[in-house]
């Protein structure tokens, strides 16, 4: 009850008083991933990264809480990632699964009863789905986002979630089933 | 079915660290920002500044000449003023010289001072 109290609090803590450096600790890793996992490209995913926080250096004084400050910063890297990857579609040339790394997590940590190979042709899989599926999923499962806040992080109604997860859901079993073979998942 | 891919893509997807010193870079960069800003607010003080005193001077000179002017034509109101009085007296002299000789003239001409 303490803690719950606690983190209550903290996310009604006025944006302002919170520190910018302790914010750039604290949802680093977020931001880093949305966008990491959307582009495939270190690189890039830092440069657009960067630029999230400075819009946040910039922005701090008109956030109003902890709480609206994450959900800021998840709208403003999903946004900054599409447009990265539209500026530079012509510039990338068809991305193949024989191209992406493995794009595994930064811990190298594989959790209990994950098995590897799965998970990385999954990654792969997800890396050459369209953009919109690609966040979608990128929201549903990285961030664990509710259909409601991947709504509102992509300024898309409710019902284009649910029919692009749908159709997200469609696609990577028909893939996953080509790449590892049928009956998987 | 889709819950074995849901906890599929779960494991699969995670977070994923920022490159070593991410956060520093972040910080310089605000801090870059911030400084420039504060160089550029500072610029435009000083010629907020510049502008006010250049304002200052140009409306004291403004004031300078439009009292000089004032002035001027003050003088200008005051000499003619003068001089129109200096010109009335001497025609108010004139008036009253010709009136002496106009009146010596008719005293002449008068019938008792004509000889018989």
């Amino acid at each position: 009850m303490v803690a719950i109290s606690n983190v209550m609090s903290a996310a009604a803590v006025p944006a302002r008083d919170l520190s910018f450096e302790d914010l750039v600790h604290e949802h680093e890793r977020m931001v880093f991933s949305i966008a990491y996992r959307f582009l495939q490209n270190a690189a890039a995913a830092e440069e657009v990264a960067q630029d999230v926080f400075l819009d946040l250096f910039r922005n701090l004084s008109r956030l109003e809480s902890a709480a609206h400050v994450t959900f800021w910063l998840r709208r403003v890297a999903c946004h900054r990632s599409i447009d990265y990857a539209r500026r530079n579609r012509n510039a990338a040339s068809e991305v193949s699964w024989d191209d992406l790394g493995d794009l595994a997590p930064g811990d190298g940590r594989v959790k209990h009863n994950e098995d590897p190979m799965l998970s990385k042709r999954l990654r792969q899989v997800v890396a050459t789905l369209p953009e919109k599926m690609r966040m979608v999923i990128i929201l549903r499962y990285q961030e664990d986002a509710g259909l409601e806040e991947i709504a509102q992080a992509m300024k898309i109604p409710l019902n284009t979630v649910k029919s692009t997860l749908h159709r997200a859901h469609a696609l990577l079993r028909e893939k996953i089933g080509t790449a590892i073979g049928e009956g998987n998942i | 079915m889709n819950d074995k891919l849901e906890q599929e893509l779960k494991k699969a997807l995670r977070r994923t660290d920022p490159p070593a010193g991410f956060a520093e870079r972040v910080l310089a960069r605000a801090a870059k920002e911030e400084q420039a800003k504060l160089a550029r607010e500072k610029r435009r003080f000083q010629w907020f500044g510049m502008s006010g005193l250049r304002l200052g001077v140009t409306c004291a000179l403004c004031l300078i000449v439009a009292a000089s002017g004032m002035i001027y034509q003050h003088e200008r109101h005051q000499q003619g003023e003068q001089a129109k009085e200096q010109l009335m007296l001497a025609l108010r002299i004139t008036s009253s010289k010709l009136e002496i000789a106009n009146q010596g003239i008719r005293q002449i001409n008068s019938p008792e001072q004509r000889p018989e």
